[in-house]
């Protein structure tokens, strides 16, 4: 029963997948702008830019060339930039390593918090605490993330302390990591960024399943109050909350350009803006491909998680 | 004949950058960013009352020798080069002047000073030249500079299998040929007053004759240390530097940043020590931390609207006109500039010695701008529309601000604004577009953008008065006779040309108070020319 849930939402994955590199194709054609020209800039004779054209396999029909980068990735071969000249694994290898770096440390500090908060708050409720949190994290989830970035910045960087570094900085050669100061103001971004939505839907299926009738039950059993909420009522929360976990993950793969622009961080999003900007064509598909695989894959576990978690399906009586 | 050295700009016929933010690059979101990002700064430095501590620096005395400093600046991409003769974007400009020389440079007033070459004189006729070369000159690796280098360098520059940026400009180069063991020869094919100006180019490096670009060795004052393109360079003291004074660093890095606000916010958090091009409306904020100065150059750039002369509406000298006498310059330059510029005159070259400043200057005069359209055919106003991008600090802004001016003459301009790439697939292509240049004197600059040959002739000019003068002007040695061509030339640009020279944009800098060695420069290079070998650190007292 299980199994065959997965095994459909793994099918629906790959479907999605499909369909999103055929939007990335199509959308790349669309960029205005001639790549060759772009690369080549003040080198742009006549005779470069055809033979340019030729190595990017822009003198091929476009379906044509939609497949073999299709084959290419299905085997693994990202392609090679045409910029640098490298391949496009090779060159992304860092910045994915720095990208990811970054999300599963904010993930680490958000998923875990975001939920304590939400169950503390609902435990709360009505209460000072609960009133706080509840604002405090309305006005975080309302702001962007750009806007809270600048404001620690200002803070603890520029204006006021003069703290924590500002961007990332690195010499060639070292990686993001060897200079943890330089990461605290990013991860913190994306952690302000995220928790709040976390913990604002933590604490509302807390409430919800703290109101419902076997919590009430197990209560009036003399269930111990600690067991109540670990055993009986967190569980049952898990499940929706893990859709909305999984949403806001996704969601960093994508808010994390923003970051990375603001703090000069060397990952996938400055990669990208980059490659749009010399239309190098084969590292814009590959790090929206990248993005969108993290999207799906996410997306994919916090299903996977929503059904082990739904009791009905756990225990073999669904409908 | 023409330089194509104009840093930034990027197309195809080679006028500048590759694609990618070109120096100084601004985007709206960045400028609003910023702007946000600084305002806050300021209302919590109101709150935080001066808690950054501002140390006592001595630079009054001596130069002091050591340290490493830092220079941030938007910019930079996969195309990032060593190769100073190709260079484009502001790191490739400044890895060009720190790691090379060439045989002459222009010194912080433009005007131009032996370098490499003691000295460099012209024939009767400007068909030859001879440069004597400095006898003290060591590469990089320890070897001494000899003639055969000097001139495998040109060579290369004009290599037809891979032209390097100086050679549009030197297709007249016939042959260049020792004569002394540290004298040369260049041959030219035609008459050219304005060689020495080439040569001064900083694209004209001299490299040793089997020169490299993996192992890139130069005269210069600091040698490669480590490269990665769009990020950072790392440079060193050139232990075999020739010149006497300097440099006083032992290392400089240079890093790229894709956005003014990280650039910003890494200078005031002190991770760069200097930062090349701010955008000039932020001068103020930053300036008003104390431990920031600022650095504000008159130069000879300009960001002008080019018209094609040679299609419609603009093929009609009266709509050329009117578009001239819609712009309220004083407005441009406050509301683009912030005020950091001078006004133009529909001329460029503001620094040549024959640049006619009595031609009256040219004001609003909507009135009149309405008349010479209605006369022109268009009584009831025109449309067109205005290609930009970002291609500047200000360019945008000025695409905006103009509209609104236009408007009242009854000229509808609709903004087409797109992105660098986009920009220059087309560059030279549209009617009504918009350019900039740094400094340059005249005839480098006809050269460049208004003969028929010319590499970037933006407004299609091709008059053939002004070649006439042009030429003759090119093959005439006195000076003063040649300024009385360049004048009857400009005015000819005054009275009919296809530039709206709106006005000439200043070169703001921003660097840490415990430098010194930062001057005004009237190049439009950043960071006094990026001359990073006069650059050095105070003590702190």
């Amino acid at each position: 029963m299980i199994a065959k849930l997965i095994v459909r939402r793994l099918a629906i994955s790959l479907v999605i997948l499909f369909a999103v590199s055929l939007l990335i194709f199509c959308a790349t054609l669309l960029l205005p702008g001639d790549p060759a020209r772009a690369i080549l800039g003040q080198q742009a004779t006549p005779e470069r830019i055809a033979a340019l054209h030729q190595q990017m396999h822009l003198d091929q029909p476009a379906w044509q060339r939609y497949f073999s980068w299709l084959g290419g990735l299905l085997t693994g071969d990202l392609g090679t930039s045409v910029a640098s000249g490298q391949s496009v694994a090779e060159l992304l290898r860092d910045r994915i390593g720095a990208s990811v770096f970054l999300m599963v440390a904010a993930a680490l500090i958000s998923v875990p918090a975001g939920i304590a908060l939400g169950v503390w708050s609902a435990l709360r409720r009505g209460r000072a605490a609960d009133t706080a949190i509840t604002g405090v994290s309305l006005v975080l989830a309302a702001l962007p993330e750009f806007v809270i970035g600048i404001a620690l910045v200002a803070f603890f960087s520029t204006t006021v302390l003069t703290v924590l570094p500002a961007v990332t900085m690195s010499p060639p050669g070292s990686q993001v990591w060897d200079f943890p100061s330089q990461l605290i103001l990013p991860t913190a971004v994306l952690v302000l960024v995220v928790t709040p939505y976390i913990a604002r839907m933590m604490r509302a299926t807390m409430l919800e399943v703290l109101d419902s009738g076997y919590v009430e039950m197990a209560r009036l059993k003399g269930v111990p109050e600690r067991r109540v909420i670990l055993r009986h009522a967190l569980p049952h929360a898990i499940g929706p909350v893990a859709q909305v976990v999984a949403i806001q993950l996704a969601w960093m793969a994508g808010g994390v350009v923003v970051v990375e622009f603001l703090f000069r961080y060397p990952g996938l999003g400055q990669a990208l803006i980059d490659a749009v900007n010399y239309r190098d064509v084969q590292v814009v598909q590959a790090v929206t491909m990248i993005v969108a695989v993290i999207y799906v894959v996410v997306n994919l576990l916090a299903d996977i998680v929503g059904i082990l978690a739904n009791p009905k399906l756990r225990t073999g009586g669904a409908s | 004949m023409t330089t194509p050295n104009r840093a930034g700009a990027t197309p195809d016929g080679g006028a500048a950058q590759g694609p990618g933010p070109g120096p100084g690059l601004t985007t709206r979101r960045g400028v609003l960013g910023g702007g946000l990002g600084l305002g806050l700064s300021a209302v919590l430095a109101a709150c935080g009352d001066g808690a950054v501590p501002v140390q006592q620096v001595d630079l009054e005395g001596p130069p002091q020798q050591g340290g490493t400093v830092r220079v941030g600046f938007v910019g930079g991409g996969a195309s990032d080069t060593l190769d100073g003769a190709i260079a484009t974007n502001l790191g490739d400009i400044a890895r060009a002047v720190n790691m090379y020389n060439t045989l002459l440079y222009f010194d912080d007033d433009y005007v131009l000073q032996p370098l490499l070459a003691t000295s460099v004189t012209p024939n009767d006729d400007a068909t030859v030249w001879t440069a004597e070369l400095r006898e003290d000159v060591s590469f990089c690796d320890g070897r001494p500079m000899t003639a055969e280098d000097v001139i495998a360098s040109f060579e290369r520059i004009i290599d037809p299998e891979d032209p390097k940026s100086g050679a549009a400009a030197l297709g007249h180069l016939e042959e260049i040929v020792k004569t002394g063991e540290h004298t040369l020869e260049f041959r030219l094919s035609t008459s050219d007053t304005a060689l020495d100006e080439e040569l001064g180019q900083y694209t004209s490096i001299i490299v040793p004759a089997d020169f490299t670009v993996e192992d890139p060795v130069g005269t210069g004052p600091f040698m490669l240390e480590s490269f990665t393109a769009a990020q950072s360079t790392v440079l060193t003291r050139n232990p075999h530097y020739w010149g006497a004074d300097g440099p006083y660093l032992d290392e400089i890095s240079l890093l790229n940043f894709n956005d003014t606000d990280a650039l910003i916010n890494a200078l005031l958090s002190n991770q760069v020590d200097a930062v090349a091009q701010i955008p000039p409306a932020l001068t103020e904020v930053i300036a008003s931390d104390e431990r920031i100065r600022i650095l504000n150059s008159e130069t000879g750039m300009y960001l002008p609207f080019t018209m094609r002369v040679d299609k419609a509406p603009f093929d009609d000298e009266r709509v050329r006109q009117a578009f001239r006498l819609a712009a309220d310059r004083e407005g441009m330059v406050e509301q683009v500039l912030s005020g950091k510029g001078t006004i133009g005159n529909d001329m460029f070259a503001v620094f040549d010695p024959a640049y006619p400043d009595q031609l009256p200057q040219r004001a609003q005069d909507i009135a009149e701008a309405k008349r010479l359209l209605a006369e022109a055919g268009y009584p009831d106003g025109l449309e067109v529309e205005l290609a930009t991008a970002p291609i500047q600090a200000g360019v945008v802004e000025a695409a905006q601000v103009f509209a609104e001016h236009a408007a009242d003459a009854g000229i509808t301009v609709t903004i087409n604004r797109m992105d660098l790439t986009a920009y220059w697939t087309d560059y030279l292509g549209y009617d009504f577009s918009q350019s900039f240049w740094y400094t340059r004197n005249f005839l480098a600059q006809a050269n460049a953008a208004v003969t028929p040959g010319a590499p970037f002739n933006e407004t299609h000019w091709d008059d053939e008065e002004f070649n006439a003068l042009v030429e003759q002007a090119r093959a005439e040695v006195d000076e003063a006779a040649r300024g009385e061509l360049v004048l009857q030339a400009q005015q000819i640009l005054y009275d009919r040309g296809g530039y709206l020279v709106w006005g000439f944009a200043n070169q703001v800098d921003a660097y840490q108070g415990y430098l010194g060695g930062f001057v005004e420069n009237r190049t439009g290079i950043p960071l006094s020319g990026f001359r990073l070998d006069r650059v050095w650190i105070g003590e702190t007292k």
